[in-house]
């Protein structure tokens, strides 16, 4: 029941969205959805510890350690991002920003997003997983598009016709996929369930697996935002409102990316651990290594923000790709405390932008920290942590992934990765210090204090940062090394 | 009699493959949008002949469902709802390639080459049923559609071509599809046509919301967001 239940709530939610008509109502309803999807989450995790796994719907709907995670992931950014929307669209209609049918379909939008999201997690059948990934990418085009200016319309558009070419060369992989699995003696029915394809995989035809992976690689890499697939991303992360640009980037990557890692441990299964892995860990570097130049030259506050989660995902990627036990820990650590800090660094991008009406860095000039105290120290700490400095855990995950490359000897992958992550941080310094210190920035016709519903949805995400990092539950721990030991092939 | 002879199922599948490919080529040759969408019509329509086929000399009645939708949705629903779109939109009747139609024709045949040489090492590794044979030429044409498709799509300018190329790539995929695993399981192929459609109109009202707001489906117009 649990699983249903979990996908039933935000259906329902956005269903009951459509009708109701108080605007405090639809707000509570999304926050109650994320709340509940919360709870069932912990739920979820603490019966795939219990069980190893949870299967519905006569295993069509299929729950391991990885999915728990990912639900966990999905749910907390869920809520922390609803709970922020209630004063940004407040203030969005109060200036004229937003009109009222902006508002209804933001509130009907996301939680069908969310139930996307949470059934691609949760299908055991690789092409209901690619229905419902097709699926998250027409929801949140709507969502990227919502402001229907100039730019939005071409930061949705760019992300929709990429995005889709991206799902078509993906089900092209998943046909493949599925041809080798009819080939090798699976009924059709469930030729294409996980659970059934991972004890038949060595019997693939490696060729087939191989040419499969390489099309999933490009097409859900588009999604997952993988360098050089990557060229939408800071258009749509920077374009949609601040809500929808949290979940793209502190989640929505990660469930694509979910969905490569599948096929990686298909192809990792059937042709030995060289093929997959290496190309993960070159696209990692790749990744890493494109994205710290647009961070150090970055204007825009946003796009800098949307780079960073191009060179998480490298980091992640490396962290797959190294394909040893620490550094897949590490790399499915490093998916759940950039979950938590990502958002952030959008919250209070928001609120800037909300104060001052624009994004661009050299306008914005200096002195934050005089005119808006707490979105200052907040984003402060939030970009402290997304660089990967302790004491905060991005710094013991980036460590982990690290320790794992030593641990194998790839020297010039740690070369690499470390240039990256330095470039990465002097271009955040860089910034940080310009924006926060120094004398008050421009003139703005808005003296209203940013909205207590933002620092609650921040102060929720940084506390729990906080927390994680300094203090990881056994429970979750040995959550996150099952979900290793699923990316590993269960060896 | 000739219709239960699978040599003849054959010989039809490979006939319409070859003219769902000509239509492609057609396609890249062509600056006339309405004659653009009328084309992906009759491909689709051969590539719902090229189901029906399969499913009469498989025997496969799940096929028959995709050969009908392919049917109603690409055939019907989809051109004329693309059609509708172009005429409410006004615009310039030309789709402006931006490289001309010889040299493309060439890069074209390029890349047909291409798909046939990719698609013979696969066809040879998957082992066939013996009796019915579809040969090597339909996946070929499959990775054709699908290599063809990408070209169309970076060629054109105008945002209804560029969504005409993506469908186009879809059809290359669904003949890859029902050519080597005579079809998907059920639930994945009714939800894979029902996002087909979901994504024309997403697709169909997103074009028609950026002619509304630059006043023109050019889509090389869209270049504010930099860096």
């Amino acid at each position: 029941m649990l699983l249903s239940t979990l996908l039933l709530v935000p259906m329902g939610v956005a269903i009951a969205c459509l009708v109701v008509r108080p605007y405090w109502l639809l707000e509570t309803l999304n926050i109650l959805a994320a709340g509940i999807a919360l709870t069932l989450g912990i739920g979820l995790a603490f019966q795939v510890l219990e069980h190893g796994t949870v299967e519905e719907w006569n295993s069509f709907l299929y729950a391991d350690a990885l999915s728990a995670w990912m639900v966990l992931l999905i749910s907390v950014v869920s809520l922390a991002s609803s709970i922020y929307s209630v004063g940004y669209f407040r203030k969005e209609l109060a200036s004229g920003a937003a009109t009222p049918g902006k508002f209804r379909e933001f509130y009907v939008l996301t939680p069908t997003f969310i139930f996307a999201m949470f059934f691609v997690v949760l299908a055991n059948n690789l092409g209901v997983m690619w229905i419902f990934l097709e699926g998250t990418a027409l929801v949140s085009v709507f969502l990227v598009a919502l402001n229907n200016q100039k730019t939005s319309l071409e930061a949705a558009w760019k992300y929709i016709m990429l995005g889709s070419v991206g799902l078509v060369l993906g089900l092209f992989g998943t046909i493949l996929t599925y041809a080798s699995a009819v080939d090798a003696g699976l009924e059709t029915m469930s030729g294409l369930n996980w659970s059934h394809l991972m004890s038949v995989a060595d019997r693939f035809n490696p060729n087939i697996i191989k040419l499969a992976f390489i099309f999933v690689l490009v097409g859900y890499g588009t999604k997952a935002g993988i360098a050089p697939m990557h060229t939408w991303l800071p258009d749509a992360h920077s374009e949609a409102p601040t809500p929808t640009s949290a979940m793209l980037s502190g989640v929505y990557l990660k469930v694509a990316l979910y969905g490569l890692i599948r096929f990686h441990t298909l192809t990792t299964q059937c042709v030995g651990t060289d093929f997959s892995q290496t190309l993960l860990l070159n696209f990692g570097l790749v990744s890493m290594c494109v994205a710290a130049p647009f961070i150090l030259v970055q204007t825009n506050l946003k796009r800098l923000f949307a780079y960073s989660s191009v060179e998480h995902i490298g980091v992640i990627c490396v962290g797959l790709g190294l394909n040893v036990p620490l550094a897949v820990f590490g790399a499915l650590l490093h998916m759940g405390y950039h979950a938590l800090i990502k958002p952030v660094l959008f919250f209070s991008a928001g609120d800037v932008q909300q104060k001052y009406h624009t994004l661009d860095m050299p306008q914005l000039g200096s002195g934050l920290l005089k005119s808006m105290p707490v979105t200052a120290v907040l984003l402060t700490l939030g970009i402290i942590a997304a660089t990967g400095t302790p004491p905060f855990g991005l710094f013991l995950s980036e460590f982990t992934v690290l320790a794992g490359a030593i641990t194998t000897g790839h020297v010039l992958i740690c070369a690499l990765f470390l240039t990256a992550l330095v470039t990465v941080f002097s271009g955040f310094m860089i910034h940080t210090s310009r924006l926060v210190f120094g004398s008050p920035p421009i003139e703005t016709d808005d003296n209203r204090a940013s909205c207590g519903g933002s620092r609650v949805a921040m102060g929720f995400l940084i506390g729990m940062l906080v927390l994680f990092s300094f203090w990881l539950p056994a429970s979750l721990i040995s959550l996150i090394r099952k979900a290793a030991e699923v990316v590993g092939g269960g060896s | 009699m000739f219709y239960r002879d699978p040599e003849f199922g054959s010989r039809m599948i490979t006939l319409m493959a070859a003219a769902a490919l000509v239509t492609q080529f057609l396609m890249v040759g062509q600056r006339i949008l309405i004659t653009n969408i009328r084309l992906f019509a009759v491909q689709s329509f051969l590539l719902s002949g090229i189901a029906i086929t399969i499913a009469w000399f498989q025997n496969a009645q799940h096929i028959y469902l995709a050969a009908a939708l392919t049917f109603v949705l690409k055939v019907m629903l989809v051109p004329w709802f693309l059609k509708r779109i172009a005429d409410r939109m006004r615009t310039q009747p030309e789709v402006q390639p931006l490289i001309n139609a010889p040299v493309s024709l060439l890069l074209c045949g390029g890349l047909t080459l291409m798909a046939y040489l990719v698609a013979q090492p696969l066809t040879l590794d998957l082992k066939r049923e013996a009796g019915f044979e579809l040969g090597h030429n339909t996946l070929a044409v499959a990775i054709s559609l699908l290599l063809l498709g990408f070209y169309l799509m970076v060629s054109r300018r105008k945002a209804l071509s560029q969504v005409l190329a993506l469908l186009t790539m879809e059809n290359g995929v669904f003949l890859a599809a029902i050519s080597l695993t005579y079809g998907v399981p059920f639930v994945v192929e009714i939800g894979i046509f029902f996002d087909v459609l979901v994504a024309v109109m997403v697709l169909g009202i997103l074009v028609y919301r950026i002619g509304e707001t630059f006043e023109s489906m050019d889509v090389s117009k869209l270049r504010d967001l930099k860096g």
